[in-house]
């Protein structure tokens, strides 16, 4: 050991006892969030890590930052175990994983140290360019920090060419010091040794070894300090992620009401949960979440980025007040942007919150629930959870909420719908349609095969009234066995829990169990996502488990099966857009039951595809409650939508949602367009050979 | 301030209502029943005024057999402090037996305003809250469509054909609400378990004798079905025709 | 034979329709119990005596009048007392008043002072020796109750419009009614504000002309607001569609997320009649739609129906309306 490694041993004691100092606060901060299990099916989550993680699957999404950051991820993969070897010889010379890796391995892992540092260099290159110069929108607004990244980038960029650099002058001086594998090393050895003595490359070597060693250091002290901690926290946080399962997606988490608590739901980081908190660190705002964002995308003011980057902003505001962490200098880190509280008093900082102090009303109410953020997070952060129970605590404990909710609210309460429409019209859809109630069937001494849930806009919205008259003529001419509830369905609560009123929610919700057990219901069919998603997802927290089945899956199968009577196919070529439903697609993962069903039903139609279609499809806007909710600011959603489905040229628009079927047609009209708008059960009872039940 | 707001608790008026077998009642199967539209406003006008004095208490009073605590209770989780049931087997059809009760009540509750809905949804008669207010010898303002209280003086707006009166009175006084004066707000959770364990107090109603019973309740004649009377404007005339003479609305 | 008490509203030194209504009313009542006598109390500021004898026009007997400077203006507290005095001195059967904005107040401080049951709102009364037996339409006119009343004297509010006056040649005696005076604290009017300026409120509005997306421009909505002008004074609604689009202030939507209405006429002009627009106007009396597509929604609710390009039909219609305004 000479000085210099005693030097270093002592420069690295210190680097690695500050980083892990701040880990330790960081890991403390999270504990103010309330406590949940996240270690269940770890075998999920661990594909979870692979596929969305190490795979960087999500990351793909993007064409072109894809690959690039797959490029530097892997390559700091890579680039990491020979870290080590460096920051192990730095203290002890000799030491290479030579001494114990067989040769052949230990050529390849040389090898890719050399070649990676390189693709690295060139991607980091990129990345600086792109956002230098490319500016691409996404990375734009929520008064985002660009020093961070830029700071971080040349780091990345300094390690790759320190690294080859030290190398190429060791070779300089030492052609055989490092084998032939690392390559680039050697063009750069080859090239310096013609240019200067030993001796000066030795020297060299010595600077850019130290460089590139004070680098790494460095580099692992700033991570804490700036949004690259993603670099640290992404793996942990998909591993603890529940977005792609385990569990049911999209389900929203059951409350205990008779919790006895000051307050209910999230105004603050205190009641967000540690895995809420722990997104807030895995956030680098690359944007991709807002930039898929419905609302955002029309001029609203949300974008859930923000919401994210706020969530830690304000953990990071209050943390050190609470924890008594009197160390300021972690203050402001990771607090940077929006907002600036680095002056304010511990008296200020405890009366500022998450919610109006950093997350308007506004912003929460401008969410549809579609889940495209959700979805599009490579790190698997859950934006929509931290929206959702800061909508609780607006209503279960402020009552603050649009005033346009209080008779959606009233409305379920009195007539189990969220419009003011009488309950006992609930079934006049289907006056001589000859279709059994629950309560005919079971005095008759009979049970159906299924119950079909007509849903409050498939009894109540004229229009929606046609698609449950279309797909009830379907089941009757497959001869399917099923009833209705008739006066006895009433709204399962979903508008409730999704706009924040968990109360109302759960009476609904084991309201409605209760009346399907009564009956012994085991299969429901539903043409409704959203009844779909609630019974089938989210009853099961209260006991209700059912097979539910969406009307397109359901029609999907019993053409596949054969059993529609249908016309020969003739008339001429229809052109049909279908818009895909978030409760169906994001939610669920029913992308082709709707395509097929139609494709199958009338085989001379031909499908086109919007540019945002499937998992990037765009929300209808009348998701999350918005249907009940004025739209006032920016561009409608639905006609932002019907333009990009209208500019397909289809003759039609397909739906398979009756929410969808209301703004798309209002989105139709308001583009000026006498474009129909069908519902795909419609498509295919156009095609029910004569003779069947009208 | 201390102010008193008399709540009933009424069928949901948006349901369609059926006879009772006694010819006399309406058919209660299946109704939602809860606070009145106009008891809501009442409570709401109460709650924001005390809330704008930074304090005082918000009592609320209902007649009628126990089911009237559900609605009470529901006042409490608006924001109500406490509650007091006067306890009767029903609700008698005359409104001067019922705001004799109130008054007993009330006389010496110390009250520096009492409120009241216009009238409720069921009775639609609007009596016991005048009423009460002239058994007390108050000043009372009948339908307020505005009201604001500034040290120790009220003022009112009422409608009138055509035209609208504005008000003032002195303190105590007792005030029955149109709507427009406030819309109620919608019960927190918070609010819901709060009202949990705030008191509810029951007392015997002390009514005085009714002197008007139901005798029959029946369903109004039944609107025509609607129709499409014809195409474009050769079908205007006709249209007038029947605005005239059938719906009598011209 | 038992006399029956009639207040005759006034309002600015003059007689009110409804005045009439309860005298006919109240005549009705004394011919079907034996003949009594009506006696309406007419009170005003100095000079209201000289219309007395229009009470006698409809029925009136006996017109007591009571002329005060407090009664240029409705004077509650005074006027209670008075009324109240009158009918407890007088032996009388019932007392009769108008369910008017005046009457809703005046009735029931009259029968509390005076003890007795008070039925509102009526639309028809009858008699028999021990009780009087009258209509009201409650539950928001959902139902209709017979109600009998018993004891005497009592207070009976007749709703507006429900008796139709009716001549009975009389000449009424006039005699002077000394004023009561307010006991205790009493309300103070401190203005009246004649005739709204403008349109009514929604809320308020009797009739109400809505547009829709049918309309195709913000600038055709001028023939929305001529057709409300041709019925007098019915207030001017609109769509959600319209209002998100500026066509109209968002203060004019009609539906589950604007205002809820239910007025006695409804005009839906270019309406489709989606959920959330139905929502807030099922419940008008009288309902009548234009609309070009004869399967839209609007037409399942509406009373009166026409198909056909609302923009043509509007004026034709607005015409009529005058026409017929002007008859009537």
């Amino acid at each position: 050991m000479t000085a210099g490694n005693v030097v270093f041993l002592f420069v690295f004691v210190i680097a690695a006892g500050f980083f892990a100092l701040n880990v330790q606060r960081l890991v403390s901060y999270l504990q103010l969030g309330y406590a949940e299990g996240r270690t269940d099916h770890p075998l999920v989550r661990l594909r979870n890590v692979f596929e969305i993680g190490i795979a960087q699957k999500k990351i793909f999404r993007d064409p072109i930052a894809g690959p690039m950051h797959a490029a530097i991820f892997w390559g700091f993969m890579v680039l990491t175990a020979g870290t080590v070897e460096i920051l192990i010889a730095g203290v002890f010379p000799k030491f290479t994983f030579e001494m114990f890796l067989p040769k052949a391995i230990y050529t390849l892992y040389s090898a890719s140290q050399d070649g990676f540092a390189v693709l690295v260099l060139g991607a980091v290159s990129f990345a600086l360019y792109r956002r230098t110069v490319l500016h691409p929108k996404r990375l734009d607004g929520d008064d985002l920090e660009h020093t961070d990244a830029l700071i971080i980038l040349s780091m990345i960029g300094g390690l790759m060419i320190t690294l080859l650099l030290s190398n190429g002058f060791l070779l300089a001086a030492f052609p055989d010091a490092i084998g032939p594998e690392k390559v680039f090393s050697h063009v750069l050895g080859s090239l310096f040794s013609s240019t200067m003595a030993p001796r000066t490359a030795l020297a060299r070597y010595h600077i850019f070894w130290w460089a590139h060693a004070l680098l790494i250091l460095s580099f692992l002290n700033y991570l804490p300090y700036s949004k690259h901690l993603h670099v640290i926290t992404s793996l942990i946080n998909v591993y603890f992620s529940n977005t792609s399962g385990p569990g049911v997606r999209g389900a929203m988490r059951p409350m205990d009401l008779e919790a006895d608590v000051e307050a209910f739901g999230a105004s603050d980081v205190e009641q967000l949960s540690w895995k809420n908190l722990l997104d807030g660190y895995s956030c680098t705002e690359c944007g991709r979440c807002t930039a898929a964002c419905p609302a955002n995308i029309t001029g609203k003011l949300l974008s859930p980025r923000k919401i994210v980057i706020n969530t830690r902003q304000r953990l990071m505001e209050k943390a050190p007040v609470v924890t008594h962490d009197r160390m300021d200098f972690m203050r402001p880190a990771l607090s940077h942007g929006v907002e600036d509280y680095s002056e304010a008093t511990d008296e200020e900082v405890l009366g500022h919150r998450l919610l109006d102090t950093y997350i308007t009303e506004e912003e929460l109410w401008a969410c549809t629930s579609c889940r495209a953020c959700v979805t599009e997070c490579p790190v698997s952060i859950d934006q929509l959870d931290i929206i959702n129970q800061m909508r609780r605590n607006l209503v279960l404990t402020e009552s603050r909420f649009p005033e346009e909710l209080q008779p959606v609210f009233e409305s379920l309460e009195r007539n189990g719908s969220p419009w003011a429409f009488n309950a006992a019209d609930r079934a006049d859809w289907a006056e001589g349609l000859d279709i059994p109630t629950m309560a005919q069937m079971q005095e008759r001494g009979e049970k159906p095969d299924i119950l079909f849930w007509v849903g409050c806009m498939g009894s109540f919205d004229d229009r929606a009234k046609k698609i449950t008259v279309a797909f009830a003529r379907i089941m009757k001419a497959c001869d399917i066995n099923f009833a209705i509830l008739g006066q006895e369905e009433a709204c399962h609560g979903d508008p409730a829990r999704r706009m924040g009123n968990e109360y109302l929610y759960q009476i609904m919700a084991k309201n409605a169990i209760e009346t399907l057990d009564r009956y012994e219901v085991t299969t429901i069919v539903t043409h409704c996502p959203h009844c779909f998603h609630q019974m089938g997802n989210e009853f099961p927290q209260f006991g209700g488990n059912y097979e539910v089945i969406h009307h397109s899956t359901f029609i999907e199968r019993l053409l596949q099966d054969e059993r529609v009577p249908l016309k020969t196919a003739e008339g001429q070529k229809l052109t049909v857009a279908y818009h895909d439903s978030c409760y169906l697609g994001r939610y669920n993962d029913v992308y082709e039951a709707p395509r097929a069903s139609m494709k199958r039903a009338l085989p001379v139609i031909t499908l086109v595809e919007a540019p945002r279609s499937k998992d990037r499809g765009l929300c209808c806007g009348a998701g999350g409650g918005r249907m009940f909710m004025e739209e006032n600011t920016g561009k409608r959603i639905n006609v932002e939508r019907t333009e990009e489905l209208l500019a397909t040229g289809a003759d039609a628009i397909a739906v398979a949602c009756p929410f969808c079927m209301t703004m798309m047609s209002d989105g139709v009209k308001a583009n000026g367009s006498e474009v129909p708008v069908y519902d795909i059960s419609e498509v295919v009872a156009s095609q029910l050979r004569a003779g069947q039940p009208a | 301030m201390k102010i008193a707001v008399c709540i009933k608790r009424t069928p949901d008026s948006e349901s369609r209502f059926k006879i009772a077998a006694s010819g006399a009642a309406i058919d209660e199967t299946g109704l939602k029943f809860d606070m009145d539209d106009f008891a809501g406003y009442a409570v709401e006008a109460a709650l924001q005024l005390n809330e704008k004095a930074g304090g005082g208490e918000t009592v609320v009073y209902a007649v009628g057999p126990d089911n009237v605590q559900e609605t009470l209770r529901k006042a409490m989780s608006m924001g109500a402090d406490r509650a007091v049931q006067l306890k009767a087997d029903s609700v008698p059809a005359d409104g001067i037996a019922i705001a004799k009760a109130l008054a007993a009540e009330l006389k010496d509750g110390g009250f520096d305003l009492i409120l009241f809905g216009k009238h409720a949804f069921d009775s639609s008669a609007g009596v016991v809250g005048t009423a009460t207010a002239e058994l007390l010898g108050i000043p009372c303002v009948t339908a307020a469509s505005e009201l604001t209280i500034e040290n120790g003086t009220g003022r009112a707006r009422r409608e009138l054909e055509g035209a609208a009166e504005i008000l003032t009175f002195p303190l105590p006084a007792a005030i029955t609400i149109d709507e427009g004066v406030a819309r109620p707000r919608y019960p927190s959770l918070k609010g819901i378990m709060a009202a949990k364990k705030k008191p509810l107090e029951s007392k015997p109603a002390q009514l005085g004798p009714s002197r008007i019973t139901v005798q029959k309740m029946e369903l109004p004649p039944e609107r025509p079905a609607g129709r499409i009377i014809g195409e474009g404007s050769a079908a205007v005339p006709e249209l007038v025709k029947l605005l005239q003479n059938e719906a009598k609305v011209l | 034979m038992a006399n029956i008490l009639v207040f005759a509203e006034t309002r600015n030194g003059e007689i009110r329709k409804i005045a009439f209504e309860a005298v006919t009313a109240a005549r009705q009542l004394a011919d079907a119990t034996g003949g009594g006598e009506v006696h309406a109390v007419l009170a005003g500021a100095s000079g209201i005596g000289a219309k007395a004898s229009q009470l006698g026009t409809y029925g009136a007997d006996v017109v007591l009048v009571s002329e005060s400077a407090d009664f240029a203006g409705y004077a509650r507290e005074s006027l209670a007392a008075t009324v109240a005095d009158r009918a407890r001195t007088g032996g009388y059967r019932a007392v009769v008043i108008g369910f008017s904005a005046q009457g809703r107040d005046l009735a029931p401080r009259v029968a509390a002072r005076i003890d007795a049951p008070l039925a509102s709102d009526v639309t028809d009364i009858s008699a028999t020796a021990d009780s009087i037996t009258v209509k009201h339409p409650a539950y928001a006119n959902k139902v209709i109750m017979t109600l009998v009343i018993t004891g005497s004297p009592v207070v009976v509010s007749i709703r507006p419009s429900a008796f139709t006056a009716t001549e009975s040649a009389k000449t009424a005696r006039t005699e002077t009614l000394a004023a009561s005076p307010a006991q205790g604290a009493t309300v103070t009017v401190t203005e009246v504000k004649e005739g709204a300026k403008g349109r009514p409120d929604l809320g308020e509005a009797a009739i109400i002309v809505s547009g829709g997306r049918g309309l195709k421009a913000a600038e055709n909505f001028k023939l929305v607001e001529d057709l409300a002008d041709a019925f007098g004074n019915a207030a001017v609604g609109a769509t959600r569609a319209v209002t998100d689009d500026g066509w109209r202030p968002h203060s004019d939507q009609i539906g589950q997320t604007g205002r809820q209405v239910s007025p006695q006429l409804y005009v839906a002009l270019g309406i489709s009649g989606a959920i959330q627009h139905l929502a807030g106007m099922r419940t008008s009396r009288t309902i009548v739609a234009i609309n070009k597509d004869k399967e839209a929604p609007i037409f399942k609710v509406a009373d009166y129906g026409i198909v056909g390009d609302v923009l043509e039909i509007l004026p034709v219609l607005t015409a009529a309306i005058k026409g017929a305004r002007q008859g009537h």
